[in-house]
């Protein structure tokens, strides 16, 4: 049992409610297998999806929030993954939104059984995936690095980065200096020099 | 008026007259040309500033100044003549008619005080719109002036001013304007709904055909010259390949069904609102459409562009936009690979150059032969392509050959060169001649009119057109031609320099020996059309490198010399470098070709003697047959238009040193009614256009006395002509169609006769939730406290705003810091179109914004919004590809979705929906705290963020800092935080300690780096 945990680690959990969903059909990317979960999809270690189509949901009004009652936040991230297969999609849509805003889901949408699918394995994939691709991309030269890093302080330009960077030398120095030592470059003014100076020397943590 | 009745037309004045009758205001349409910015003028100098302020929307930066410019006009005492200085002298200019800009820097309450001066304003409606929301405009406004009226819909921001406006005063009025009448007829009852939103009621239409109008610009008509120029035989077979394809992708399309076919004519594919129809049409069912059909769509843009460019550029750049389009469409289009498009693609080359063999002999003798072998090959050519062959030798002023002979084949200059330009350079000619013949006699008069000058103006589509032509006409248009073969040639060098492929034949001139043995064999015979094209390559590349040669080396070529196999080879080894080089000297070479091309133009201009002939005949034939067109279908009236025959140049002295007149250029493009400020005696339309046709007649009937004489180029049977009269008509049946829908208006009124919103009678708006509307007795509603969002400023850019104020809810601009709607003291909205939605994951905005966000506001809302028009979905499923791709929107969405688990989000179909959507999550929550809203991010003077969660207990500015720092990463910046106590302590972690604390010697390394690097010294 050891060996099929493991495997289910990396591998979709799908209840057996799902079954013969044609969504299943395209998970192709990712392993997956059914197991008694009591949301729809385990897409990962603290992430979970609940399905439902707008036309479902049509017939069955109550029934995302009592699958969603079920689930009793045991997960970081709870999903519901809305497939639109109606074509006035306006009113269940707002409908399942408000359902899942005010019980602190997330609503993804997709509007064929490829799509929903590709959700999920996307989910699954990219499970501890860092955010890089959708960050802002800084240069990786030192000069752009330093001034991505000091200007992360509030008020510090570019020229003040010029500044700090020639009169210490390194930033190493720069986060060693006194307040005095900050004080005496030019472009620094008395607002910036405690806002440094509290950026490198203050707690990271407040008493509390 | 005595002061107008200087410079207005009786139909100007009839415009104003009727348009203030009516204290509500009303829209007026007129046809394009007529000058709107002269009806703003005079209305501004009606108003006087006790009535209150003028506020203008929606000008262009050129509508702004043509208005300044003709109230400058107006205001001047009428004096007989008026400096033709555009700019106004500075005694005038602080004159408090004359409209300021208010621009968004301006302070707020200093705005407010200036809607309060009575003076008039342009101002853009987005500030418009704010300052009418925080109550900052006195309701003593006298009104607004709207143009470009026909850009307005039910959802814009001016409708949504007119709405503040009318319940904000009575009295205002709003007087919109536009001339492009055939924008008001797209979509369905268009003009009633602009009235409609805009709260007036009438509407004056004034056609060109409106009697009025016509008395007044056809009294005393300019002096018109038709001149038909006919197209090279070349050019006549590319528009009708143009044409062709274009027809065959029109069936094509008819056949998907997806189209309403009365609007698929080629005719209404000659107008760019053409691809507004279809897409308007398409755009619902976009995603479901096949490939095909939206390429075919596209396909019709580039076709209509081609046809477009045809008459207007020459033909060099005309066959390197070609090879731009084979390069960049060539894998998807369809077009590409119709019969007639081959076509195409083969006489814009022929225009340009051709090959022929060379076989090392002479290339005086060599010419017809090769010809006549091609012909050979080309079993299919017609009695008719000799003739053109025939045609094309004589129009062309230079026929000048490039032999490689090592290559086998040989570059064959033909640079056709428009025929246009010759016209245009013979008309110049003539006109100058025929100034001095009459200034002459009787000296003692200036030749022409009282006020105007000398100056011709010639009158070009685009800047570019302009700039070229000045060229040819200073220089000679051939040497304009070999500049721009030879760019071309450099260019194409350059790409060949990039593919390896050709570089390495070139470099062995064994395999060439080879090469032109198999063809000497295959040539005539079935030739392998790869070979050809393979061999047309290396002789461009040939050409280009003996011009490289020439660039480099500064020598002037004969036409006939050779370069050596050698020099090819050594060259090749620094390619790119010497390139660029050479690229810079390109200026020597030209100045030494031009002299070698002037030796050559005057060994031609004997054998050109024949080509005016030719020419003459075909001006003569075609006559003027139409000289009115601008009338022409409107009526038959054929008054005044003096109809003139170019004259006969038999006479044939070509030499360029013939006196021109003073020459000014102007591209339509510009839209800057230059008529005014040139005033030029004679005007060459170069490229026709109906809206500056419009534009001379209304400059000749306000000066009536001076003498103005316009020619117009066109070329005979082509597309351009078309064009022309296929605008007029348009805009006719645009007239046509709005004069019937005005006699159907159904405009609601009150009791005292203004209009009545539209909105509020007909829907009460699900303001509230069903269930708890049917708990009270017949879904009564009891008026509770009015709602209300805070909306950041730069959301005024779309239509949500007006959207959610149209639902009943108060709207509060501020500027916002965090997020674009704020819903209640939790409830934070950051909204996105799709296209937003792509480009700010794109740049990783999206990311930061949301990461702010969920710092501030316990609810953080990602609104997803798609267009009402459009597909409710990103991509058909086709689309989607087999793998999990990094780069999809799906891929990017799991991501944010996983970072941010407690993000949420809101996908709405429409504007109407998302209003809504608020509506609905607003239900049962405070209402948002304005000063607290506008507080959220930005940092108070002791550094700790006001409202930020963590900030009580979090140094944040230090937290963020850390996280900025190579190596550090989501996953081990809390480890470090809890190894040391505060950022300087960090830089005195060791290595090991780093490494235990952030899981792994390379992070480690990398953050210890960049700690200790040391700052590159700005001396080195």
């Amino acid at each position: 049992s050891v060996s099929s945990s493991s495997q289910n680690r990396n591998a979709i959990l799908v209840s057996n409610r799902q079954k013969g969903n044609p969504l299943l059909k395209h998970i192709r990317n990712v392993k997956w297998a059914f197991a008694d979960i009591v949301c729809d999809y385990l897409v990962g270690q603290s992430s979970c999806a609940l399905y439902i189509s707008l036309r479902y949901h049509l017939l069955h009004p109550d029934y995302l929030y009592y699958r969603i009652k079920e689930l009793q936040k045991n997960f970081k991230l709870h999903i519901i993954l809305c497939h639109i297969d109606v074509e006035d999609a306006v009113k269940p849509l707002l409908e399942i939104t408000r359902t899942s805003i005010f019980h602190d889901c997330t609503l993804l949408c997709g509007w064929s059984f490829e799509e929903c699918g590709r959700y999920l394995e996307t989910l699954k994939a990219y499970e501890n995936k860092p955010a890089d691709s959708i960050r802002e991309q800084t240069n990786t030269d030192y000069l752009s690095r330093l001034t991505h890093a000091l200007t992360t302080v509030r008020h510090v330009n570019k020229t003040d980065v010029v500044t700090l960077g020639s009169t210490f030398g390194s930033l190493s120095g720069i986060m060693g200096a006194s307040m005095e030592d900050l004080a005496r470059c030019p472009g620094i003014g008395e607002r910036k020099v405690k806002r440094l100076h509290d950026t490198f020397h203050e707690p990271f943590r407040r008493a509390s | 008026m005595a002061l107008l009745r200087q410079k207005m037309l009786p139909f100007q004045e009839q415009i104003i007259a009727d348009l203030l009758e009516d204290p509500n205001g009303g829209v007026v349409v007129l046809s394009s040309g007529l000058p709107v910015h002269t009806l703003v003028a005079s209305l501004l100098l009606l108003h006087h500033p006790s009535q209150g302020s003028i506020l203008i929307l929606s000008a262009s930066e050129s509508q702004k100044s043509s208005i300044c410019r003709s109230l400058l006009l107006l205001l001047q005492n009428p004096s007989p003549n008026p400096s033709p200085s555009p700019s106004p002298s500075p005694s005038t200019s602080h004159n408090p008619i004359i409209p300021t800009d208010i621009p968004s820097d301006v302070l707020c309450h200093r705005r407010a005080d200036l809607y309060t001066t009575g003076a008039s304003y342009f101002i853009t409606p987005r500030i418009l719109i704010a300052d009418l929301l925080r109550s900052r405009v006195p309701p003593s406004i006298a009104g607004l002036l709207i143009l470009n009226a026909h850009r307005l819909t039910d959802n814009s921001t001016e409708a949504f001013i007119a709405r503040v406006l009318r319940s904000l005063s009575r009295t205002s009025y709003v007087r919109a304007f536009t001339d492009r009448p055939h924008a008001m007829v797209s979509g369905f009852a268009k003009a009633e709904r602009i009235m409609k939103c805009l709260y007036v009621r009438r509407l004056h239409l004034w056609p060109r055909f409106h009697v009025l109008v016509s008395n007044d610009l056809e009294q005393t008509p300019p002096e018109v010259v038709d001149i038909r120029v006919p197209m090279t035989p070349a050019m006549m077979e590319i528009q009708k390949a143009l044409l062709e394809t274009m027809d065959a992708c029109l069936k094509e399309l008819k056949r998907s069904n997806k189209v309403d076919v009365d609007d698929l004519t080629v005719e209404n594919g000659l107008f760019k609102s053409f691809d507004e129809v279809v897409r308007r049409q398409l755009d619902p069912i976009w995603h479901t459409l096949g490939k095909k059909t939206k390429q075919l769509v596209s396909d019709l843009r580039t076709l209509r562009k081609l046809l477009d460019y045809l008459v207007r550029y020459d033909a060099v750049t005309y066959l390197k936009y070609l090879d731009t389009l084979r390069v960049s469409e060539g894998v998807r289009s369809v077009w590409i690979f119709a019969e007639s498009s081959y076509k195409i693609f083969e006489i814009a080359k022929k225009r340009v150059y051709q090959m022929t063999r060379a076989d090392g002999v002479r290339i005086s003798t060599d010419r017809n032969i090769s010809i006549s072998k091609r012909r050979k090959v080309k079993r299919d050519c017609s009695k008719k392509e000799k003739e053109s062959d025939n045609l094309w030798s004589l129009s062309n002023e230079a026929v000048s050959a490039k032999v490689a002979e090592n290559v086998g084949v040989a570059l064959e200059e033909v640079l056709e060169t428009a025929p246009k330009w010759k016209v245009l350079r013979e008309l110049l000619e003539e006109i100058e001649a025929e100034r001095r013949k009459e200034s002459s006699p009787k000296d003692g008069k200036n030749h022409v009119g009282g006020d105007s000058n000398d100056i011709v103006l010639v009158v070009c589509k685009d800047e570019s057109s302009c700039l070229q032509l000045e060229d040819s006409i200073i220089k000679s248009s051939h040497q304009v031609l070999r500049q721009e073969w030879e760019k071309y040639l450099l260019g194409k060098a350059e790409l060949h320099g990039l593919c390896k492929h050709i570089g390495k034949r070139s470099q062995d001139p064994k395999g060439y020996g080879v090469l032109d043995g198999t063809i000497t064999s295959g040539y005539s015979e079935n030739a392998d059309p790869r070979f050809i094209s393979k061999l047309e390559n290396v002789a461009i590349f040939a050409a280009a490198s003996e011009i490289r040669h020439t660039v480099q080396e500064g020598v002037v070529i004969e036409d006939n010399s050779q370069p050596h196999t050698r020099r090819h080879s050594s060259r090749k080894g620094s390619g790119g470098v010497r390139f660029q080089k050479a690229a810079t000297k390109a200026q020597d070479s030209r100045n030494n070709h031009r002299k070698s091309a002037k030796k050559e133009q005057s060994e031609k201009i004997n054998s050109e003697a024949t080509v005016p002939k030719v020419k003459s005949n075909a001006v003569h034939k075609s006559g003027v047959h139409k000289a009115d067109l601008i009338t022409s279908c409107i009526d038959n009236i054929d008054r005044g238009f003096l109809q003139r025959h170019i004259h006969d140049f038999n006479t044939s002295e070509f030499i360029n040193a013939k006196p021109i007149p003073p020459v000014q250029f102007y591209a339509i493009e510009k839209d800057e009614h230059v008529l005014d400020i040139w005033k030029p005696s004679v005007i060459i339309v170069f490229h026709p256009d109906m809206t500056f046709v419009r534009e001379i007649e209304v400059y000749k009937a306000e000066n009536p006395s001076g003498k103005l004489k316009v020619y117009f180029i066109f070329y005979e049977y082509s597309t351009e002509v078309q064009k022309f009269e296929a605008s007029i008509r348009r805009e006719n049946r645009a007239f046509e169609s709005l004069i019937r829908q005005k006699s159907l208006l159904m405009i609601p009124l009150d009791q005292d006769g203004r209009c009545i919103e539209p909105r509020s009678i007909c829907e009460p708006s699900s303001v509230v939730p069903q269930n708890s509307v049917t708990r009270k007795a017949g879904g009564r509603k009891t008026i509770e406290k009015e709602m209300q969002i805070i909306v950041d400023m730069r959301e005024f850019m779309s239509s949500l705003p007006n959207i959610l104020h149209q639902k009943g809810l108060k709207i509060i601009p501020v500027v916002l810091e965090v997020g674009d709607y704020v819903l209640s003291p939790f409830i934070c909205v950051e909204r996105k179109s799709i296209n937003d939605l792509y480009q700010s994951f794109a740049s990783g905005r999206l990311y930061h914004q949301v990461e702010t966000m969920s710092r501030y506001y316990k609810m953080s809302v990602l609104l997803i919004e798609f267009s009402q028009d459009k597909s409710f979905s990103f991509q058909s499923p086709n689309d989607l590809g087999d793998d999990v791709s990094p780069t999809s929107i799906i891929s990017k969405l799991s991501l944010l979705v996983l970072h941010f688990p407690r993000l949420r989000l809101v996908w709405s179909r429409s504007l109407h929906a998302t209003a809504e959507i608020f509506v609905s999550l607003k239900a049962n929550q405070d209402e948002p705290d304005e000063n607290k809203a506008i507080r959220v991010g930005v940092p108070s003077e002791d550094g700790i963020v006001e409202a930020d969660v963590r900030a009580e207990n979090f140094n944040t500015s230090a937290i963020e800092f850390l996280r900025s720092l190579p190596g550090v990463t989501d996953s081990n910046y809390r480890a470090l935080m809890d190894g040391c106590r505060c950022l300087a302590e960090l830089v005195f972690l060791p290595l090991e300690r780093l490494a235990e604390l952030m899981g792994g010697q390379k992070p480690a390394k990398m953050l210890r780096e960049f700690l200790d690097a040391n700052y590159p010294s700005m001396l080195q």
